[in-house]
């Protein structure tokens, strides 16, 4: 059973942009009460399924073959926070808008530590064989078109109320799908880094010449 | 035999799960269970049939997702799904069991969580509304979402007189995905006129039994129940619960009482559906004991009036200089903030009005009830004079709300008590007619009675009336308070409806207006009164209320007065620190003490004075830090609306002498079309709007049209777009492609922000600036308009 029970600290600071900035009370305050706010709106729902790639319909790209080049068959996954963390957000964006971007950066940091949950449950099913990481639509040329289709296999709409609107974007927001390989044979490590990242052209980490640990 | 023939049977027996059975007939993974009505008709025949063999009374079509938006990869069009599988249905039936077109979620989430509008939800319902014209009835199941539902509902209603059946999934926290709860999926759903309505999917019968406890209490209709066979498994899909567990749980919920329809959902099978049969032919139908609460609500939350309740009347322009220019610039954010503001301050429904003579009431009344249900919960009390802004405003209101108001004239009556009917709204009755108000409370109480009795007519339950026996000013009027309570006394006593009040009339032209307000609240609320119209960030007025339901004996035990009043109340305004400067606190973020600050220099400084050489520089003094990744994005937001406070305050006292306001320009904002992240949008509106200029903000997923529309018309020069998604880059581009195009826009600058833009594509999308963050943005418009 997955749970939101907190929300790591220093994720948050990373997705605020200051892994370098000091912290002063205040800050620390916001923090909390953030916090406390958003693990109690919070209402994680994930679905996973393990398919065959053969003919799934969901390579598409040179990204995700290479990144699946070992596997034959992969887990999709989907996960969310749920309706009432958008409200939650939406509403601090009209009576505290500071408190919104560190709820939305929160949220960021919340939704990874679902997946990282699902990561250690899908690792505890595959005992003996190999994953690799959580490969998503909209990294590389992994088309975001293939958010809706993952959702469908996983039947979320019906079954946690995760959908895409006509843009393939996700909704509620604050939502991940995924596939993650299964190989029995060790993978060549593989750092997901700048290369398949969206953000590498305008990312604030590389400017300050430093990365995130993606 | 039609539906209300079968209702007369203690029970109806639905069927079992379809999407199951297809799979088991070997539907491959990815295939659209849908086509197989045409494809393998005789597969879904196959199934109705086996369930009818086991004595099912009523079968679902194979139409879950049968809607366009579903099935627009499918190679068939929603009239031919449809038709073929009402066909096979019927077939299958031979006059042994009714068809009952299934009708399932779009798919896409409503705005505000999704994009899709109430609008075109509705078209979608509508289309397979048509296409199953051939059904016996109308089954809605597996809805999360209250105002998907209502769109669906009101679909069928006005495009076909089938009996209707709803039926929306619940989590074992008792909320729904989207956070309806049972109570406000009850009143809505029995207000909108629907035949039964009930629960499916999600969960077994064990882990339904509260849910359905909880619908028996709301509602006096037949309940519907489809229970999954237990809870999946979430990789190998299986169920847990076996048939004879699962009609031994199905037993022990029709023993709640009015539970009528019952069948099965995910993981059932005619087996299932054989052993449910077996318990409800040894069981009698209980009906239901429920008098109705009477209650209004919201999606999420319902307010039962069984004490008194405070209506907050600050959504309302009338005498408001602020909420009249909010209205007129389409400041829906401003409105916003009065909500949250009267909620907070303990407000348990809101009136809204928003009529003024120069805008669209109608566009102005939707958009705020949209904008209002998607960041508070408290349910809504719509106010105006206009029929149509009524009608706009029920159709898209998420819950039960109020309708303020109906009177005892004849075109009143006509005209609004028919809207409260269709829409299931609660309505405000106040006893005035043709001839105005009488003076007496005897002229008042019988034009309560009128109302009441046409209401009665036009089939509202009278419970839904509410009668305001209206507050004359004591002033002009001295024996015309004792009327008002009298009628009010009598309207509770002799009628048993609730009863409202506008409080704050009564003081008009008197000195100490709060004392004589104060004391007419309290002898109201004594005579029966229970939902004040009154403004909730009046404390004292709020502590009247709070302190009657103490000595009521309403508040048990004073929890709610004690936790209050009791607590350290943190936000009284401190005392300013005489070492504190103005500039210490707009970099702190000291809001409060800013305001005094800016108010004390005010008493020797010129206003302008103030702005520019302490304001702005702290301002800048912030962002540079900001820049030099010295301060969190929080801190820069929070040292802005600092100064915004401050600006409030030069701006009041600005008013005051008549000068000119403090803009430096208008600028246009949006999130361009098909995006709906707009949380970087809004923070470049705090801080633009913190350095002095004024925003025209037009939301998220804006078409380009639009955005040019309005810069034209408001003679703009700098319009800021936002995007997040790489996918939505290309709207970004059609828009400036647009604003080029233009005539009268040569001069308009454009500035485009988002996670996913480079200074690169911004050049070569045409944009004029591109902006890092949201700082820059304050430094483009600074460039731009000084």
């Amino acid at each position: 059973m997955i749970e939101l029970k907190n929300v790591s600290r220093e994720e948050t600071i990373r997705y605020l942009g200051g892994a370098e900035i000091e912290l002063n009370s205040a800050m620390e305050r916001l923090l909390d009460v953030c916090e406390e706010e958003l693990v109690r709106a919070a209402v994680p729902k994930y679905l996973y399924k393990k398919i065959e790639l053969e003919n799934s319909g969901l390579i598409e790209g040179e990204a995700v073959k290479k990144h699946l080049a070992e596997c034959e068959s992969a887990y999709v996954i989907c996960a969310t926070l749920g309706a009432a963390v958008d409200r939650l957000i939406r509403s601090a964006q009209v009576s505290d808008m500071a408190k919104a971007v560190v709820l939305d950066a929160m949220a960021g940091a919340a939704i990874e530590n679902v997946c990282a949950q699902l990561d250690l449950l899908l690792a505890e099913k595959e005992d003996g064989k190999y994953l690799t990481w959580r490969f998503a639509p909209g990294y590389a040329d992994y088309p975001i078109e293939l958010q809706g289709k993952i959702l469908a296999l996983l039947d979320a709409p019906r079954k946690i109320g995760l959908c895409t609107n006509e843009n393939s974007l996700l909704t509620p927001s604050k939502s991940v799908t995924a596939v993650v390989g299964v190989s029995d044979d060790p993978l060549e490590k593989r750092r997901r880094g700048c290369a398949v990242c969206n953000m590498a052209k305008t990312c604030k980490f590389r400017k300050a010449g430093t990365r995130c640990e993606f | 035999m039609n539906f209300n023939e079968l209702l007369k049977n203690d029970f109806i027996l639905l069927d079992g799960a379809t999407g199951t059975m297809l799979q088991k007939s070997g539907l491959k993974l990815g295939e659209i269970p849908e086509t197989l009505n045409i494809t393998r008709p005789e597969v879904v025949k196959g199934i109705h049939k086996a369930y009818i063999d086991e004595g099912t009374q009523i079968v679902t079509t194979n139409t879950f997702g049968a809607n366009r938006y579903k099935m627009k990869d499918s190679g068939y069009s929603v009239e031919e799904l449809i038709s073929a599988a009402v066909r096979n249905a019927r077939e299958a039936a031979d006059g042994r069991a009714l068809v009952a077109l299934e009708i399932g979620p779009i798919g896409q989430l409503l705005e505000p969580s999704g994009s899709l509008s109430f609008e075109e939800a509705y078209d979608y319902f509508r289309e397979e509304i048509l296409a199953g014209k051939d059904a016996d009835l109308i089954f809605f199941e597996t809805f999360t979402d209250l105002l998907e539902l209502k769109a669906g509902v009101l679909a069928a209603k006005e495009n076909s007189d089938k009996p209707v059946v709803t039926s929306m999934t619940f989590e074992r926290n008792g909320r729904t995905f989207a956070g309806v709860s049972v109570a406000s999926a009850a009143l809505t759903l029995e207000g909108l006129g629907v035949d039964a309505l009930g629960v499916n999917c999600s969960l077994g019968p064990d882990e339904l039994i509260p849910i359905i406890k909880e619908f028996t209490e709301w509602t006096a209709l037949p309940v519907f129940v489809k229970p999954n066979a237990g809870l999946p498994d979430p990789n190998s899909n299986t169920y847990n619960v076996l048939p004879d567990d699962f009609a031994r749980s199905m037993s022990e919920i029709i023993d709640l009482g009015t539970v009528k329809l019952v069948g099965g959902c995910c993981g059932t099978t005619p087996d299932y559906i054989r052993a449910l049969k077996k318990v409800i032919d040894t069981k009698k139908y209980k009906k239901a004991k429920v008098d109705r609460a009477t209650a209004v609500c919201s999606a999420t939350t319902a307010v039962e009036l069984s004490e008194p309740r405070v209506i907050g009347e600050r959504i309302n322009p009338t005498g408001k200089k602020l909420f009249k220019e909010a209205l007129i610039n389409n400041d829906i954010d401003y409105i916003l903030s009065q909500a949250i503001s009267q909620v907070s301050a303990g407000a348990d429904i809101l009136d809204v009005n928003v009529g003024l003579p120069q805008i669209d009431e109608k566009a102005m009344m939707t958009r705020v009830i949209k904008a209002l249900q998607s960041v508070i919960d408290a349910p809504l009390q719509i106010d105006s004079t206009k029929p149509d802004v009524l009608e706009a405003a029920l159709r898209i209101y998420n819950g039960k709300p109020i309708v303020n108001s109906v009177n005892g004239e004849k075109k009143s009556l006509d005209n609004v008590l028919p809207l409260v009917k269709k829409y299931g709204a609660s309505v405000i009755g106040l006893t005035l007619d043709e001839d105005g108000i009488p003076k007496t409370a005897e002229g008042r109480f019988e034009i309560a009675k009128r109302i009441v009795e046409r209401a009665k007519a036009e089939g509202i339950d009278p419970k839904d009336v509410y009668i305001d026996c209206l507050t004359l000013t004591v002033s002009a009027e001295q024996e015309g308070c004792a009327e008002t309570l009298k009628a009010l006394n009598r309207v509770v006593t002799e009628l048993g409806c609730k009863t409202c009040l506008g409080v704050s009339n009564i003081s008009f032209g008197l000195p100490r207006r709060e004392l004589i307000n104060h004391i007419f609240l309290t002898m109201a609320l004594h005579s029966g009164l229970t939902l004040p119209i009154i403004n909730p960030n009046d404390d004292d007025m709020m502590g009247a209320v709070r302190a009657y339901k103490v000595l009521a004996n309403i508040d048990k035990n004073s929890r709610d007065y004690i936790d209050t009043y009791n607590q350290a109340q943190p936000d009284k305004p401190k005392i300013v620190s005489s070492h504190l400067t103005l500039d210490e606190a707009i970099t702190g973020g000291l809001k409060n003490e800013a305001a005094s600050l800016t108010e004390k220099m005010l008493e020797n400084t010129d206003a302008m004075e103030i702005v520019n050489s302490t304001l702005i520089p702290a301002l800048d003094k912030v962002g540079a830090d900001f820049e030099k990744g010295k301060l969190f994005l929080p801190q820069l937001i929070q040292s802005a609306n600092t100064a915004q406070a401050c600006f409030e305050v030069i701006k009041k006292q600005l008013s005051k002498t008549d000068s000119a306001p403090v803009s430096k320009g208008k600028i246009i904002l949006a999130t361009v079309k098909g995006d709906i992240h707009d949380i970087g949008k809004n923070i470049v509106k705090v801080l633009l709007d913190n350095y002095g200029y004024t925003v025209v903000d037009l939301g998220r997923d804006v078409e380009p049209q639009l955005i040019v529309d309005t810069a034209v018309e408001q003679n703009i020069r700098l319009i800021g777009l936002s995007a997040l998604m790489t996918t939505t880059l290309g709207s970004m581009e059609d828009t400036i492609a647009l604003v080029r195009r233009t005539k009268g826009l040569e001069d308009c600058k454009v500035m485009v922000g988002g996670a996913v833009l480079t200074a690169d594509y911004a050049e070569k999308i045409g944009a004029d600036y591109y902006c890092r963050d949201a700082k820059e943005s304050v430094d483009t418009a600074k460039k731009v308009l000084g």
